[in-house]
């Protein structure tokens, strides 16, 4: 509709970092995401930044957007509410280039809290229906609906030191712990146990403000270290 | 550089991380490689939203849901096939299960199912509408238990190294040194999915270009049934962005700018649940005479949630109301979505049998990326993300019975050495002055103008046209990125590269078939013709475009008959 | 990463600038800790020596130190407790609710402590 913005992106070529403007023409409903193609497509190649469903599922877009993460994707330029918007990489993670960052270790972190299905009895060959109520559903699903952005581990104060686990992988860990067909919570109590789990939190919650699906893991977490601190009493004593 | 495993698996969606989970299952001695282009989580399949379907209960049976795909798709799909598509589905719900996938249940803790397009009886089964997010996740999670399962994430397939029409291995960018890594193996399953993205209005996601399906058939590997694509009819205006058919399976009606639910008039029995091409083709004709809405991103149709109420759509729906109050400004709850039918899925794809074999040994192919063909000439909903679970475990399975067998052989240096030369020498140090985005952005339109859903002769022709104009400017593309690390210029120039091979193949597969079956539909021969055109398109590649061949459709049990709803 | 990444404050909602107060006064209560154990320590040296480190810092001039202290130690007792709340998985969903509460509270607590400090300190 004839509006136009300027973008400043905080761009890395593997040495430094510098600060690039660029002006987007915009309409009504065009995210940051789209305008971040614009800018590839018509004024430099070189700007790299991760992207694939555009409908904020895959979790591939979180960047910081006027300095808060955000899926790229389905922040409309419009409703920021400003003419400059500030783009830059997320925090707590190593740039590569660009609005690249390196997720390597965060899945890392993931995979340690063993986030499946721990059972006995898992017959690949010939499985059996195991069935689970609707309320049995209800009181773990709102937390698999984790994309895996980055966004909670990129704001969270503990963080910033690299070995935390992060708002995400204790998340996991809990979702696993309240499915009604897990076996494997006492593994995971001692998973998170350690000096780099859920001791680190205290509570600044600001992974539950910023999560684009407003999964709480703020409140996964907090259930998680009560657990984990009658797991750790438990183990003391031989319970 | 280089590594060495049994068995590479290229692409990490569904039919990739399934066959994975097979061949690892399959022996633990096995050393498996899953090579993806992008974090196995954030691939294309996490988009689907509907469901998976398959026979789980007493009221349905094989041969129905048999029977079901195979009017679906316009009876070119190959019935040995589909016979042992629907007997090994249910399993693969009962092992997603288990392995944790949120199934919606019943009040009972049964697994739920709900009416779909096409299929006579309710058999999808769902998670909320984020059928394939909770898939992929609960397969990706089972992956990780596996200490023989590799991951090499964030690696851009370039080639596949095949001797003596036996596979050897492919070679791969790692895309965070920008290195070229040659993996060499027994045996290769491509997983890579479709090739949606050759069209501007799709559901796609941005890296969903057909890099397997175009270097198989450089390779050698022909194309099968390449003009069929997909058109869902409820597409988001103007992003593209799904809107599951379980919209309509849970009750949502289409209705024209008279209100009326027009789909009276094209499918009197199954209404809005009727196959996706019957449903497109109603909704395209309506908007072409004029009964479309007019908005400010074109003409569009409702679709109406409003009488299902919030309770309904909150449960059974919650993406799609996010979606469309995200996307499109507009809450389900109290107003249409507007929609209009998009580019959706490959129904083509590498020729494999209904072992997922192509003609090289060792090469696999499962997935969206593969064509065995089940879906024929016309995909029902639900039955893709089935199609990955089954062919995928078949793949894996197979993969890793070749190769325990084999014997391992080194792929020969000369391949990785002209690879090399010719990604870094010749491409990434090319300047020129076309842009490869100006070349997608002209084969897009092209694509969405003249392949669409109503396709002629002189239309077709003025796409094979461009297209062949488009590859000639395609030799003067400029890379503007000339770093190694993490270069998107290069990828996008490559992935642009393997759409015009595809965009061939899909063009003039249409202008041969000069009939209209499922989903390619022909005004200037607009009926089926089983006498001449009851076979399947194979597409081999040569300098000088696609060579055709065509070869019999398999039936078992059911012979054609009209296709009515 | 750097350690300079201690410093930063995360996040702009009120729960991150709630942390990032709770760790500033929770350093400035421990180094006003080791001072309040220096100044005990000198009862060794005898009487008047610690009666004149408390002429000099207990007075007017001192006044504006002891009332920030005062708003550290409370802020950093009653934020604890809302953490304490919270920690052990209690009243997440009314959390928005908890924090301003914590804020209000902080402020009652600080105007009523330091209005009785003044008085004492002023001996008015």
């Amino acid at each position: 509709m004839g509006s136009e913005v300027t973008f400043r992106i905080k761009r890395f070529d593997g040495e430094k970092s510098y600060w690039q403007t660029f002006k987007v023409p915009v309409y009504r409903g065009m995210t940051v995401l789209e305008g971040l193609y614009y800018i590839k497509e018509n004024y430099d190649g070189t700007l790299a930044f991760r992207a694939s469903c555009r409908m904020s599922v895959c979790g591939s877009c979180a960047i910081k957007i006027n300095g808060k993460p955000r899926l790229a994707c389905e922040t409309q330029i419009l409703s920021l509410g400003s003419s400059n918007i500030d783009i830059e990489p997320l925090d707590n993670f190593k740039v590569i280039k660009d609005l690249i960052t390196d997720f390597e270790g965060f899945f890392k972190k993931h995979e340690h809290v063993k986030p499946y299905i721990i059972r006995k009895d898992d017959n690949y060959e010939n499985p059996t229906e195991i069935l689970q109520t609707p309320e049995q559903l209800y009181a773990y699903y709102d937390f698999t609906l984790c994309i895996k952005c980055g966004a909670c581990y990129s704001v969270c104060p503990a963080a910033a030191r690299e070995d935390y686990l992060g708002p995400a992988a204790i998340t996991a860990a809990y979702r696993f712990n309240a499915d009604s067909r897990d076996g494997g919570s006492e593994i995971r109590y001692a998973l998170v146990c350690g000096d780099n789990g859920v001791w680190r939190c205290h509570f600044a919650a600001e992974c539950s403000e910023v999560c684009p699906k407003q999964i709480d893991p703020a409140k996964a977490v907090q259930k998680m270290r009560v657990k984990a601190a009658l797991h750790t009493i438990k183990s003391i004593f031989g319970w | 550089m280089k590594v060495q495993h049994d068995i590479v698996i290229v692409g990490a969606g569904l039919a990739g991380m399934r066959a994975a989970i097979a061949a690892a299952e399959k022996s633990r001695e096995l050393s498996i490689a899953v090579v993806s282009k992008t974090y196995p989580i954030r691939c294309h399949s996490v988009c689907a939203e509907g469901g998976t379907a398959a026979v789980l209960r007493e009221d349905d049976s094989f041969d129905l849901h048999a029977w079901d795909t195979i009017k679906g798709s316009d009876f070119l799909a190959d019935q040995d096939a589909v016979e042992l598509f629907v007997r090994e589905m249910p399993k693969e719900i009962l092992r997603l299960n288990s392995w944790g996938c949120p199934w919606s249940r019943l009040e009972d803790g049964r697994i739920a199912q709900r009416p779909f397009g096409g299929h006579s009886v309710d058999r999808t089964v769902f998670a909320a509408d984020r059928t394939g997010f909770h898939e992929v996740h609960t397969l990706y999670e089972r992956m990780l238990m596996y200490p023989n399962i590799v991951r090499y994430d964030e690696y851009f397939l370039t080639s596949l190294v095949i001797e003596d029409n036996e596979v050897r291995g492919i070679t791969a960018i790692e895309l965070k040194t920008g290195d070229l890594i040659l993996f060499e193996a027994k045996a290769v399953i491509l997983a890579t999915g479709g090739a949606g993205r050759l069209y501007g209005f799709t559901t796609y996601s941005h890296t969903v270009t057909g890099d397997g399906m175009a270097i198989a058939y450089r390779a050698g590997v022909p194309l099968k049934d390449m003009e069929f694509v997909q058109f869902h009819p409820t597409g988001l205006v103007p992003s593209g962005i799904l809107m599951t058919e379980a919209c309509r399976g849970e009750g949502g009606y289409l209705r024209n700018k008279l209100g009326e639910r027009f789909m009276q008039k094209y499918a009197p029995e199954r209404m809005e649940l009727a196959p996706r091409d019957v449903v497109a083709r109603a909704m395209y004709t309506e908007i072409r005479e004029g009964r479309g809405f007019e908005g400010p991103y074109g003409p569009y149709i409702a679709l109406d949630l409003t009488h299902l109420g919030e309770d309904r759509i909150n449960e059974r729906l919650p993406l799609i109301r996010d979606a469309a109050m995200k996307f499109a400004g507009v809450d389900p709850v109290e107003e249409p979505i507007p929609v209009r039918p998009v580019a959706h899925y490959t129904m083509g794809g590498v020729h494999t049998n209904i072992n997922c074999e192509t003609t090289v040994k060792g090469l696999y192919a499962a997935g969206e990326v593969a064509c065995v063909s089940i879906h024929g000439a016309n995909r029902l909903g639900s039955n893709s993300t089935a199609e990955c679970l089954v062919f995928g475990r078949i793949a894996g399975e197979k993969a890793a019975e070749y190769a325990l067998s084999k014997e391992f052989r080194h792929a020969p240096q000369e391949a990785y050495k002209a690879e090399e030369k010719r990604i870094f020498d010749e491409f990434l140090g090319k300047s020129g002055d076309e842009s490869a985005y100006q070349i997608k952005k002209e084969l897009n339109e092209t694509m969405d103008k003249n392949l669409w859903i109503f396709r002629r002769a002189e239309g077709i022709k003025e796409a094979i046209r461009k297209i062949k104009e488009l590859k000639e400017r395609y030799r003067n593309v400029e890379i503007v990125d000339r770093e190694r690390k993490f270069n998107t210029d290069l990828l996008t120039a490559f992935e642009v590269g393997f759409m015009l091979d595809l965009a061939e193949v899909v063009a003039i597969g249409a202008l041969n078939r000069t009939e209209s079956r499922g989903a390619h539909f022909r005004e200037d021969y607009p009926k089926r013709d089983d006498v001449n055109w009851l076979k399947h398109t194979l597409a081999y590649y040569t300098p000088d475009g696609p060579k055709f061949d065509y070869i019999p459709v398999t039936i078992t049990k059911w012979e054609p008959v009209e296709r009515k709803y | 990463m750097s350690w300079t990444n201690w410093f930063r404050i995360s996040g702009k909602s009120l729960f991150g600038i709630a942390f990032s107060l709770h760790r500033l006064t929770g350093v400035v209560l421990a180094i006003y800790l080791c001072m309040h154990l220096t100044y005990l320590t000198s009862l060794k040296f005898g009487k008047e020596f610690y009666e004149s480190l408390i002429k000099t810092t207990v007075s007017p001039t001192f006044l504006v130190f002891d009332i920030l202290l005062i708003l550290a130690g409370v802020y950093h007792g009653v934020n604890g407790l809302r953490l304490i709340l919270h920690e052990f998985g209690l009243a997440y969903e009314s959390r928005r609710t908890l924090l301003y509460a914590a804020f209000v509270l902080t402020l009652v607590l600080w105007f009523v402590a330091s209005y009785q400090m003044y008085r004492f300190v002023m001996g008015v």
